[in-house]
C-alpha cells in the first residue's frame, strides 16, 4: 500500500494492434479492420488501455485510479479497512446498476458513480472529448457474447 | 482516448525510426505583466499572435476572463492558454455553485497548477493569475509544468526580461491605482519595442474589489500610417460611352417573367 500522488513511469515499451480482442473469430491475430475500424476497439477503450506508447498516455489513463488509491490508503490509515471497503462496495452496486450497450459510446461514468467519487462538480475535456466518433460501433451480440464469457 | 488522441504516436514513432526528422519547436512570443496596489491589482499584456516568424494577428486578446473578479493573463501557446482558461474557468464556476461561495483565486490557481502538472508541460501555458476574492488581492503566475510563484509584481513571457526592468527600476511599495496601471503599460511597451515576440498594442485589465475594468488596446503605438498615395480612382473618371436603362415593368420583353405567390411554395427547410 503506497501514498503515490502521481502514477509512476510505466508505458508500455511495446505496442501491439492485433490483438485477440480486435480480430475476427475465423482469423486469429489479425485485426479485422471492416469490424472494429481503424482506430483502436471500443472494448480495449472501455478496459483503459492505452492506445499508444506515449508516456503522457499511461500517466493520464492511470491518473484517478492513482489518486482514488491515495485516497482510499489514507482513509484506511485513519478509519480502518472498513472505510474503503464500504465506499469500494458502493461504487460496485452502482457500477453492477448501470449498464448501456458500447454502442451509444461508452466512457462515462455515470451519475452515481460521479457522485460517489466526488467528481460532481467537475468537467474536464475526457467528459466531452469522449474518443467515440474515430471508434467503431460494436454489435450488440458481440459484446453481450463477450459480458456473458461466451467468446 | 478520451481527451487528447495519441492515435498517432506509434506512427510518428515508427516513421521517426526510419529516419524521418522530427518536427521543429515553435518558439512563442509574448510579453504579460500583473501587479498589485493598494485595494487591487492590476494585469497588462501586448496583442501580438505570431506562427513561427510570421506575426498572425497584430491584435490578439491576451486577458482571459475566468471569473468575475479573476483575470488571467496567457503566454506560450494561444490556443492551450485560451482552452485551459476556459475549462478552469468552468471548474470554478461549478466549484462557486457547489459550495455557494465566490471563487477564490487560490483556487484557481490551485486548479491551474494541478491540471498543468497533469500534462508534465504537453499543454504549453504560462500564465499570470490575478483577482481579488473574500481574503484579499492575489497575483500568481503558474509555469506550463505546474510551478507558481507569488509575488507583488511579475512578468512572462519572452518580453518578461525587458518588462521586468521596468518594474525593478520604477517599482515602489503601496501604489495608486493610476501609477500601477502606468507601471503595467510601461513594461508592456518595453517589451512590445525590445522584443521581437512581442508587439501592437497594450491591453489593460483593472480589477478592484467593487468591479474589474478591461481597458482594451489602452495604448496603440503601432498606428498603422495612412499611406502617402492612393490608388482608388475618383467617382467618374472612366468616360461613359453609352448608357441604356430598362425599366422592371419593361423586363418582360427580354425574359419570360412568372410571379410566384409569396406563401404557397415554401422550400422545405427541417426546423
Amino acid at each position: 500500500m503506497s501514498l503515490r500522488i502521481v502514477p509512476e513511469n510505466s508505458q508500455a515499451t511495446s505496442f501491439s494492434h492485433t490483438n485477440r480482442t480486435t480480430s475476427a473469430p475465423s482469423a486469429p491475430g489479425v485485426h479485422d479492420t471492416l469490424r472494429h475500424g481503424v482506430a483502436q476497439s471500443p472494448f480495449d477503450a472501455a478496459a483503459n488501455k492505452p492506445s499508444s506508447a506515449h508516456p503522457l498516455e499511461a500517466r493520464l489513463k492511470s491518473w484517478e485510479a492513482t489518486q482514488e488509491s491515495l485516497r482510499m490508503e489514507t482513509l484506511r490509515r485513519t478509519y480502518g479497512i472498513a472505510e474503503p471497503v464500504r465506499r469500494g462496495m458502493e461504487l460496485k452496486i452502482v457500477r453492477d446498476g448501470e449498464w448501456r450497450p458500447l454502442a451509444l459510446g461508452g466512457g462515462l461514468p455515470s451519475v452515481h458513480e460521479d457522485i460517489l467519487k466526488g467528481r460532481e462538480d467537475m468537467i474536464s475535456w475526457e467528459d466531452v472529448f469522449t474518443g467515440d466518433e474515430m471508434r467503431g460501433v460494436p454489435g450488440v451480440h458481440d459484446e453481450m457474447e463477450r459480458k456473458l464469457k461466451m467468446q | 482516448m478520451p481527451g487528447f488522441d495519441f492515435s498517432n504516436y506509434n506512427r510518428n514513432a515508427a516513421l521517426h525510426a526510419q529516419g524521418m526528422p522530427l518536427p521543429k519547436a515553435t518558439s512563442t512570443g509574448t510579453t504579460i505583466v500583473g501587479c498589485i496596489f493598494d485595494g487591487g491589482v492590476v494585469i497588462a499584456a501586448d496583442t501580438r499572435a505570431t506562427s513561427g516568424p510570421i506575426v498572425a494577428d497584430k491584435n490578439c486578446e491576451k486577458l482571459h476572463y475566468i471569473a468575475p473578479q479573476i483575470w488571467c493573463a496567457g503566454a506560450g501557446t494561444a490556443a492551450d492558454t485560451e482552452f485551459t482558461t476556459a475549462l478552469i474557468s468552468s471548474q470554478l464556476e461549478l466549484h462557486a455553485m457547489s459550495t455557494g461561495r465566490k471563487p477564490r483565486v487560490v483556487t484557481c490557481m490551485t486548479m491551474l497548477k494541478q491540471h498543468l502538472f497533469r500534462y508534465q508541460g504537453h499543454i504549453g501555458a504560462y500564465l499570470v493569475v490575478a483577482g481579488v476574492d473574500p481574503t484579499g488581492t492575489h497575483l500568481f503566475t503558474v509555469h506550463a509544468h505546474g510551478s507558481t510563484d507569488k509575488l507583488p509584481y511579475v512578468t512572462m513571457g519572452s518580453g518578461s526580461l525587458a518588462a521586468m526592468s521596468v518594474f525593478e527600476s520604477k517599482w515602489k511599495a503601496e501604489l495608486t491605482q493610476e501609477e500601477a496601471v502606468e507601471l503595467a503599460s510601461q513594461a508592456i511597451l518595453a517589451g512590445i519595442w525590445n522584443d521581437l515576440g512581442s508587439g501592437s498594442n497594450v491591453d489593460v485589465a483593472v480589477i478592484t474589489p467593487e468591479k474589474t475594468t478591461l481597458k482594451r488596446n489602452l495604448i496603440k503605438p503601432n498606428e498603422k500610417a495612412p499611406k502617402l498615395q492612393s490608388y482608388k480612382f475618383a467617382r467618374g473618371t472612366t468616360a461613359v460611352l453609352n448608357e441604356k436603362i430598362i425599366k422592371k415593368s419593361e423586363i418582360g420583353r427580354y425574359v419570360s417573367v412568372q410571379e410566384v405567390p409569396l406563401e404557397s411554395d415554401k422550400m422545405e427547410v427541417d426546423s
